[in-house]
């Protein structure tokens, strides 16, 4: 496994506990152009993420790249994740990354 | 405090005083008796000694040391026979009057020949005689039946101790035998009568054994004590009796021999039973005995019928709530008999699965059912109903069972008074379901080596868990059985059946031969979770689930067209998928060792969500300080 560069698992609000580190989240797409596309996060927040996504793409994407500031990241792995999400299994999961757990994460 | 025994008590006693009340002293107690608890007492006046048995209702009274060596009682009630040559007397009822004292006088302990039941020499100076040749006694025909062998002779007031040479009872009492209670015959009476209703009759069978034909016929007695007593008559006795018996009514019957009963048929509350012989009398009593109830029953409430034991016999007492139709059902035998299922409700919230057999069907069970749909809810008692632990506990008719609608009993107007004032709309719980708790409320979700460490499986009930785990191993060899495809109702009959002839194949249970057999799956399969791996049996609907395509389609292709490369490959296909199984954990005798045996009843995919949902659960709850997410 490599692990020599590991990505923190964020939602909106751990965004910007991690500015200009890696890290990954699944957004909801709302909108999408060719450069950027918006999204909600799994805690409801509006995010940008830059860069240029796969097509098709689906409702639900999982991004890995920098966060640029506490409601943008610079991606640059893309994974289309479908069109059905348990959105707030991932949040509880990003909590507990970043909380409780976090010592069981890169 | 110097006691005074009642002088010549045991002479008055042997000629037949019964009436007397004597204190006596209990010289010794001896427990005789192959497979029933029997006492004897050695009785003494101070002077003379004689045996007695104890009636099997007052044996508490030693066990609990109420009486015992050197106790001096008053003998209440009591009987005195003749058996063989030796004068017995029974006590039926005594009071002990001082538990301890030392042997007062110097009684005369009892000597004498021992004839064996068919020789006639004297020759056992034994004080006490050996088991078997006392039980060789008790076993003969009371001696009312040897009517060739009366003597009667006059009986003086009172006797010296006698020592017994002649042969035959010493006097003849030509008085009407006392009336007993059912409780205290027994094979030891010499002269009984007692006076009892029918409460039931039961058909007259023919029969043929190697001794030839026969008939027979059987009917219950219940007295006003509520002793009850099973009768039986066999052939010429059969033709004097039957149709003078009827149910409801009240008898005078004498002159029966007492014989052990014979639990298997019989389940009335008593060891004996009596045998009706030429000789025997009964007489019908015109005057309606109101102190005789008309039927004994001991209804237990149906809560309890949950924890009995499987084919106990017992009495219940319900509101139907269900009926349903009558079913043909092929029996074992391929004869055809009727079942009708319905549901009986009482004041426990429980209720309980009643299954009618035969004839329930059409006489009761059609009554009720006209009675369930047009709006009522009858009460339903049942005497001798057989329990049944298939599905849960249920009740099942058997050839003695009583049905009885709308009893007028006081526990069936109990019913009737709780179900009018509420008890109509209380939901109660069936304990004729097996228990399987669904739902993931309920589901109790383990590892597999949890269940071998917490040794489940191992009580009366299966315990049903929930495991995680991969599929790792498939076992390919009789991974499924021919299987009869008839419908027995409204179930598939699904016993194994054997090929007979030539591409035919025979049900055993269904005792018809049919061309094409249905395939259903036997799997044996390895699972395993990161705790550890086990076996489990999987039958056709989970075989389904973990192989992806019928039992008959992978019969097809590894023994018709034997096909093995695709066979492999579909077994490969679905190893390594995880999915949630829902296990059945029981442990059985297999030969001489008990066994866990985990059988699959449901296997189900994962769904992510959900189980993301669980496994979060799990982590969180045991936080030091829970966090609202």
């Amino acid at each position: 496994m490599d692990t020599s560069s590991p990505a923190a698992f964020v939602n909106g609000g751990l965004l910007r506990m991690h500015v200009g580190r890696k890290v990954r989240t699944v957004i909801q797409v709302t909108r999408s152009d060719a450069g950027s596309v918006m999204g909600k996060s799994t805690d409801g927040c509006q995010l940008v993420v830059r860069g240029s996504p796969p097509a098709p793409l689906t409702s639900y994407v999982e991004v890995i790249g920098v966060a640029e500031n506490e409601n943008s990241i610079r991606a640059e792995l893309w994974t289309n994740f479908g069109d059905s999400f348990d959105a707030s299994n991932y949040d509880q999961l990003c909590q507990l990354a970043n909380g409780e757990l976090k010592h069981l994460f890169l | 405090m110097p006691v005074n025994l009642t002088r010549n008590a045991i002479a008055m006693m042997n000629s037949g005083d019964v009436n007397s009340k004597p204190l006596v002293q209990v010289v010794d107690i001896k427990l005789i008796g192959n497979s029933q608890e029997r006492y004897r007492f050695l009785l003494s006046d101070s002077e003379s000694t004689q045996h007695a048995m104890l009636a099997t209702q007052l044996n508490e009274q030693v066990r609990t040391g109420r009486v015992k060596k050197g106790s001096i009682i008053q003998l209440i009630d009591y009987i005195c026979s003749t058996v063989q040559n030796r004068r017995i007397i029974v006590v039926l009822n005594m009071e002990t009057i001082i538990p301890e004292y030392e042997i007062i006088g110097n009684p005369k302990l009892p000597t004498g020949s021992e004839p064996e039941a068919n020789k006639s020499m004297p020759n056992n100076n034994l004080l006490e005689p050996s088991t078997r040749s006392t039980n060789n006694r008790y076993s003969a025909p009371a001696p009312a039946n040897k009517a060739q062998s009366f003597q009667p002779t006059i009986q003086p007031a009172y006797q010296p101790p006698p020592n017994y040479k002649i042969q035959g009872p010493i006097m003849k009492n030509e008085a009407p035998a006392r009336i007993i209670p059912i409780a205290a015959l027994n094979p030891y009476q010499g002269r009984w009568a007692i006076k009892a209703r029918v409460t039931a009759k039961g058909d007259l069978r023919r029969y043929n054994n190697a001794r030839g034909d026969g008939k027979v016929f059987s009917f219950d007695l219940l007295d006003s004590d509520g002793g009850e007593i099973r009768v039986t008559c066999f052939n010429a006795v059969v033709d004097r009796f039957y149709n003078v018996i009827e149910v409801g009514k009240v008898y005078l019957i004498s002159k029966g021999s007492l014989k052990p009963a014979q639990k298997n048929f019989n389940h009335l509350k008593n060891e004996w039973e009596i045998f009706l012989e030429s000789n025997s009398t009964v007489e019908l009593c015109p005057d309606e005995d109101g102190s005789i109830p008309r039927q004994q029953f001991s209804f237990r409430p149906i809560t309890e019928i949950e924890s009995a034991e499987n084919n106990s016999i017992l009495d219940v007492i319900g509101i139907v709530i269900s009926v349903n139709p009558s079913v043909p059902i092929l029996r074992k035998n391929g004869m055809e008999t009727q079942r009708r299922i319905l549901n009986l409700k009482d004041a426990s919230g429980k209720s309980v699965e009643l299954t009618l057999w035969g004839d329930f069907c059409n006489k009761e069970g059609q009554k009720l059912q006209e009675m369930v749909d047009s709006g009522l809810f009858p009460v339903l008692a049942v005497k001798a109903g057989k329990v049944n632990d298939f599905n849960g506990k249920s009740i099942g008719t058997i050839s003695s069972t009583q049905l009885f609608i709308d009893p007028d009993c006081p526990e069936a107007q109990g019913l009737r008074a709780w179900f009018e004032s509420g008890g109509r709309n209380t939901a109660s719980i069936s304990i004729s379901k097996e228990l399987m708790p669904g739902g993931s409320k309920n589901e109790i979700r383990k590892t597999l080596t949890q269940i071998k460490d917490e040794g489940l499986g191992r009580s009366d009930k299966p315990d049903w868990v929930t495991a995680k785990a991969t599929v790792v191993f498939i076992k390919t060899d009789n991974f499924c059985y021919t299987a009869c495809p008839l419908m027995i109702g409204d179930r598939q009959c699904n016993k194994k059946v054997t090929q007979s002839g030539n591409k035919r194949w025979l049900c055993d249970r269904c005792n018809q031969e049919f061309e094409e057999c249905d395939y259903r799956y036997l799997l044996q399969v390895q699972i395993q979770d990161h705790t550890g791996l086990t076996w489990v049996t999987a039958f056709q609907e989970a075989g389904e689930e973990i192989l992806g395509c019928s039992a008959k389609e992978m019969y097809l292709l590894k023994y018709e067209l034997q096909d093995d490369t695709r066979f492999g490959e579909i077994i490969r296909s679905r190893l390594f998928h995880q999915y949630l199984f829902r296990l059945k954990i029981k442990e059985e005798l297999y030969g001489d060792e008990q066994r866990v045996k985990i059988t699959v009843v449901k296997v189900d995919k994962v769904n992510y969500s959900a189980e993301s949902r669980y496994l979060l659960d799990m982590v969180t709850k045991n936080f030091p300080n829970r966090k609202q997410f």
